[in-house]
């Protein structure tokens, strides 16, 4: 009697976790995102943690254990890269890049933006009918931030990014002579920074 | 034979577990709630499998092994799962529709505000030379 109620609890609990990794490997296929892929790869690693412990516990093999703390490891390892793969603006972090550029540096306004833009082309490409639902609530910061380059800091701030992108290291001397070359340099496209109307 | 039905007990129920995040991870229709779904047997089921284990070989050796899988599971599967929500917020892999409220969002508009003041208080400095 116990025999069977054995023999069926260990045969339920094996159909069980291959059901789950079919549903898995469903969701492993389908998923829209690699993250969602990812997951499906944590569940599916979850699902043979589960079996291989069944088969420790049944049939006396304790020299798998180690197995175990290898597959725990490789889950952590792979769901951690692939979402700092994915995640690219981690390396994005704005004071680290501020002395890069140069030293008059509200020029850091361009990275926002165009971290931004590749967000927005993004969503662009997935879901349409979800990417209005999801700009709406993001539409206010983007106006806020809009609204705040037009202030007279920042119109300076264009024509510096591009003249000491293109002179290069003159303005990295971090130069306590901001001389009269620069006032000329200011002076001389202001006017292009206005007429670009950013 | 009462061990082995009680470790077998265990083992159906990890499995169980494994086929409940399954089917939350084929039904639910949002990143982060199929994340929610995943998480059950990667720290639960494992725990019990790894009771069903202990019944079944209670030496030192196996029991504290054990214990070093579910300590390990219980430390990385958080550290993992927040950064793939991470991961998967800042990319926009998330319904809007289905969130109550975004404390994130607040807390990333503030981050962002109190770097546009730092800035512009930096960038002051230089260009008051000119003008």
């Amino acid at each position: 009697m116990s025999e069977i109620v054995l023999h069926t609890l260990v045969i339920a609990g094996a159909v069980l976790l291959a059901a789950s990794v079919v549903a898995a490997l469903y969701r492993i296929v389908r998923g829209p995102s690699i993250l969602d892929r990812m997951i499906g790869t944590d569940v599916v690693l979850a699902s043979i943690m589960c079996g291989l412990g069944g088969y420790m516990a049944l049939s006396d093999r304790t020299d798998l254990l180690p197995v175990l703390i290898v597959l725990a490891m490789l889950g952590f390892v792979g769901s951690v890269s692939v979402s700092r793969y994915v995640s690219k603006s981690d390396s994005m972090t704005p004071g680290a890049e501020a002395g890069a550029l140069s030293d008059f540096s509200n020029t850091d306004w361009h990275m926002p933006r165009d971290a931004d833009a590749e967000d927005s082309a993004e969503e662009s490409v997935e879901g349409s009918a979800e990417a209005a639902d999801r700009a709406q609530p993001r539409a206010e910061p983007t106006s806020v931030r809009a609204a705040r380059p037009s202030d007279e800091v920042t119109e300076i701030a264009d024509p510096t990014y591009d003249v000491h992108a293109d002179s290069g290291g003159e303005g990295e001397g971090t130069g306590p002579d901001p001389g009269p070359d620069d006032a000329e340099h200011m002076s001389t496209e202001k006017g292009e920074g206005n007429s670009r109307g950013s | 034979m009462v061990l082995d039905i009680i470790s077998a007990v265990l083992i159906f129920l990890g499995a169980v577990l494994s086929l409940a995040a399954a089917i939350g991870l084929v039904r639910f229709g949002d990143l982060l709630s199929r994340m929610h779904a995943s998480a059950k047997p990667q720290v639960l089921g494992l725990m019990l499998i790894a009771v069903a284990i202990a019944i079944q070989f209670p030496t030192w050796a196996t029991v504290t092994t054990l214990a070093i899988v579910i300590s390990f599971q219980l430390v990385t599967i958080p550290v993992a799962t927040h950064m793939v929500g991470r991961a998967g917020y800042r990319t926009k892999h998330l319904r809007r529709s289905m969130l109550y409220r975004d404390e994130l969002a607040e807390a990333v508009d503030r981050a962002e505000a109190r770097e546009i003041a730092w800035e512009r208080q930096r960038g002051i400095g230089p260009d008051h030379h000119d003008g």
